[in-house]
């Protein structure tokens, strides 16, 4: 038993100390990502929780009153059309689809195209460059009022030059119809620079080599871009496409310069409508329901761009 | 010696407590108050603010107030109601639109001033000296006052006299009259009116419509909204034609920041707007401004016919209920030094809102002001046309559903012929909100 004892004894210091070292070790970077945890989990998953808990809330009429269960009611009042909330919220997310697909559909194309013709020799690069680029250098709310300067109906300037040639004024915030792709329009030209620069950026990290034995082996321009270019530039365009989601369904500042989501809702976004909201307590339900249902397209939109991708990447 | 080192030790620290005392027990009596306010107009109002509040402390040196500047009428708004929400109300005195009081009475977070002014020596000449058109929107259904007016307005209607007086066009005073002259103002260059509703904001002009032909869109009783009437409907045409059949104005109307530049710059004859822009209007003009009542409507044109129905704006002085009573009636003393004739009158001269106290015109700087514009007098004449601004229970949601519904038809956006249609189906949405307050 005693010589038996004597080996575990022996092994139970450095195992014991292995332990203690092990301990200190595991600990380690659990304290280094303590920080972050700690403001992750107070600033974003404690009122993410709150917010779907309160989004099948209904607060009372007096502030001290207690909020009362209601399930899935909110959710049911904005798909409802006769609804105070629900007769706008769905003309809202529509809006907000259209914005966020035009937006994402021109302004990524746009970003890739600039991006190839700065990425060859051309003269005045530097002017070039800092001048597709400067737009998203600007403050989004300064930018806005410029452009509330250019869509003013009597004095903005795309109404003089229209003017100047004779043709018809536009009311470029004011119609109904014309609203929501003028909001789009200052949008691409705010965001398109900015997604420029990532793909320069992709672009400058292809070997110039691959193009050169495409070439010899006979690739035209066209066969180089979407045999080369495009699927080498796929995490690029991962990462444009769902920061410039993720930026079109935050958009707010625009339109507080812009129209403030006028005419009757036609150019109205839905992240702008909850803010707008804000100020009436009894409506606390509806603000949670419509913020989880934003956070709720996002997360679908972001994971199908992952998927897709992915995807692709392992199918090549 | 030692003996005497513990005694000089023991008396030392016990001066040293009652001393360190002394400023706790002065501060016993002190109370420091958080007044948010917002401000609508271009100026330095937080240094204007913080003197009242410096001459305020000099009055009543036991009370310090705190001025946080809270942005729009809106954002405070917000700022207020987040707070309520949490449940942790900072706010003793707040600056807010007279239309929020019935969210505010709900919800029990104000409480009346009329407690504080039943209390008044002098209550009765204190609330007769406002004019009676800004008191309405501070009082409920029972006649209880429970906001007193500090920065309030009207719109009125701004006119280029030079060119009035050039085309031979007298200032109309009805909307035939109206009209008339702005088809004869109207070029290709220039509107000959514009009425700025193309914003998020339409109620407010439109409830001067509605009101000339003859039904205001809310009255004293805040469980009732008139918008699906007959006059409201014929108010929205008579509004809405004016850029569509009449081309008199822009369709759509004009937009709110838009409407004063045009005016000044020549791009518009004559255009509705809150007297607020008077001072910017005067400084930026190369002509002769004219200043008058809104013209009246079918429901006619004398003072209680209320066929004139200029709608009344601005922000009240609300207290909060989550004060302590020291607050409160600390709060109270400056709420009457805001809404004194003094400062009330420096107020309305420096910013331009209309000074709600009478006794205020008969003071300087205002009075001086008037004498050299008298345009600021007419405000004062256009106030005995004045009526409550829209309020009732849920006003904020009641105001977005007009608000939507009037931009529709104003806009385009629904047809014409389908208002009727619009104005229902709005109504039966107010009514389901009001339907728990009757």
């Amino acid at each position: 038993m005693d010589a038996q004892a004597q080996p575990i004894t022996a092994s139970v210091v450095p195992i014991s100390r292995r332990a203690t070292r092990s301990w200190a070790q595991r600990l380690f970077p659990y304290l280094l990502v303590a920080p972050t945890l700690v403001f992750v989990i107070l600033f974003t998953l404690l009122p993410a929780t709150r917010t779907v808990v309160d989004s099948t809330m209904e607060p009372g009429r007096r502030a001290s009153d207690p909020f009362t269960f209601v399930g899935l009611e909110n959710y049911g009042d904005l798909f409802n059309p006769s609804h105070h909330i629900g007769s706008r919220f769905t003309r809202i997310l529509g809006n907000t689809l259209i914005f966020s697909l035009v937006t994402l559909g021109v302004s990524v194309p746009l970003a890739l195209l600039f991006a190839m013709l700065l990425n060859r020799p051309i003269r005045f690069m530097g002017i070039w460059r800092f001048s597709l680029f400067y737009p998203s250098l600007l403050p989004l709310i300064g930018a806005a009022s410029i452009w509330a300067f250019l869509y003013s109906d009597s004095i903005g300037l795309f109404n003089t030059i229209l003017r100047s040639f004779g043709l018809q004024t536009i009311n470029w915030t004011g119609d109904p119809n014309t609203v929501l792709w003028s909001i789009i329009g200052m949008n691409i030209w705010k965001q398109t620079g900015y997604y420029m620069i990532f793909y320069l950026a992709g672009l400058q990290s292809i070997p110039r080599d691959i193009y050169e034995a495409a070439a010899l082996d006979g690739a035209n321009f066209r066969q180089q871009f979407f045999a080369l270019t495009l699927p080498l530039l796929r995490r690029t365009t991962l990462f444009v496409v769902v920061i410039s989601s993720i930026f079109a369904f935050q958009t707010v500042e625009q339109l507080q310069a812009l129209n403030q989501g006028n005419p009757a809702d036609r150019g109205n976004l839905l992240l702008y409508f909850i803010f707008q909201n804000i100020g009436e307590r009894r409506n606390w339900g509806y603000i949670n329901a419509m913020t989880v249902i934003l956070v709720a397209i996002l997360l679908v939109f972001t994971i199908s761009n992952f998927v897709f991708f992915e995807k692709g990447q392992e199918d090549e | 010696m030692k003996k005497t080192h513990v005694v000089s030790l023991t008396a030392f620290i016990l001066v040293s407590l009652l001393l360190s005392l002394v400023p706790a027990l002065a501060q016993d009596n002190a109370v420091t108050l958080d007044f948010y306010y917002p401000t609508a107009v271009d100026g330095p109002a937080s240094q204007v603010i913080q003197g009242y509040a410096d001459q305020f402390h000099q009055l009543y040196p036991n009370i310090t107030v705190n001025p946080v500047y809270t942005g729009s009428y809106t954002q405070t708004r917000d700022t207020v109601q987040t707070e309520v929400n949490a449940g942790d109300v900072v706010v003793d005195v707040a600056v807010m639109l007279a239309t929020d009081l019935f969210s505010f009475v709900e919800e029990e977070s104000v409480v009346p001033v009329q407690t504080f002014i039943d209390e008044m020596d002098d209550a009765e000449a204190y609330v007769s000296d406002f004019f009676p058109a800004f008191m309405e929107n501070g009082v409920d259904e029972n006649g209880v006052i429970w906001s007193i007016p500090f920065q309030r307005s009207i719109p009125v209607m701004y006119y280029n006299a030079d060119l009035l007086e050039a085309e031979g066009i007298a200032v109309p005073t009805n909307n035939e009259e109206l009209l008339a002259a702005a088809q004869a103002l109207t070029t290709a260059e220039r509107w000959g009116l514009e009425v700025p509703v193309a914003g998020g904001f339409p109620i407010w002009l439109y409830q001067s419509f509605a009101t000339a032909y003859g039904q205001p869109v809310s009255e004293a009783d805040p469980t009732e909204v008139y918008f699906n009437t007959p006059e409201s409907l014929a108010g929205l045409e008579f509004l809405t034609k004016l850029g569509t059949e009449y081309a008199v104005g822009p369709v759509g109307g004009s937009a709110w920041g838009d409407t004063p530049t045009d005016f000044t710059s020549g791009h518009a004859a004559m255009i509705y707007h809150t007297i607020g822009s008077l001072t910017s209007i005067l400084q930026n003009a190369d002509f002769t401004v004219g200043v008058s009542a809104l013209p009246s409507g079918p429901a006619g044109t004398g003072v209680n016919d209320s066929g004139y129905g200029a709608p009344t704006g601005g922000g009240n002085l609300y207290i909060f209920a989550s004060s302590t009573p020291e607050e409160q009636a600390a709060a109270w003393l400056w709420v009457q030094f805001l809404s004194s004739p003094e400062i009330q009158s420096d107020w309305g001269a420096n910013f331009g809102y209309i000074a709600a106290r009478q006794s205020a015109w008969e003071l300087d700087p205002l009075k001086s002001l008037a004498a050299e514009h008298p345009q600021y007098l007419q405000s004062v004449d256009a106030l005995q046309y004045a009526t409550r601004e829209f309020a009732a229970y849920r006003a904020i949601d009641i105001q977005n559903i007009i608000n939507v519904a009037l931009s529709s038809v104003i806009s385009g956006s629904v047809p014409l012929e389908e208002a009727a249609s619009v104005l229902a189906t709005a109504q039966d949405q107010i009514d389901s909100l009001l339907a728990d307050y009757k």
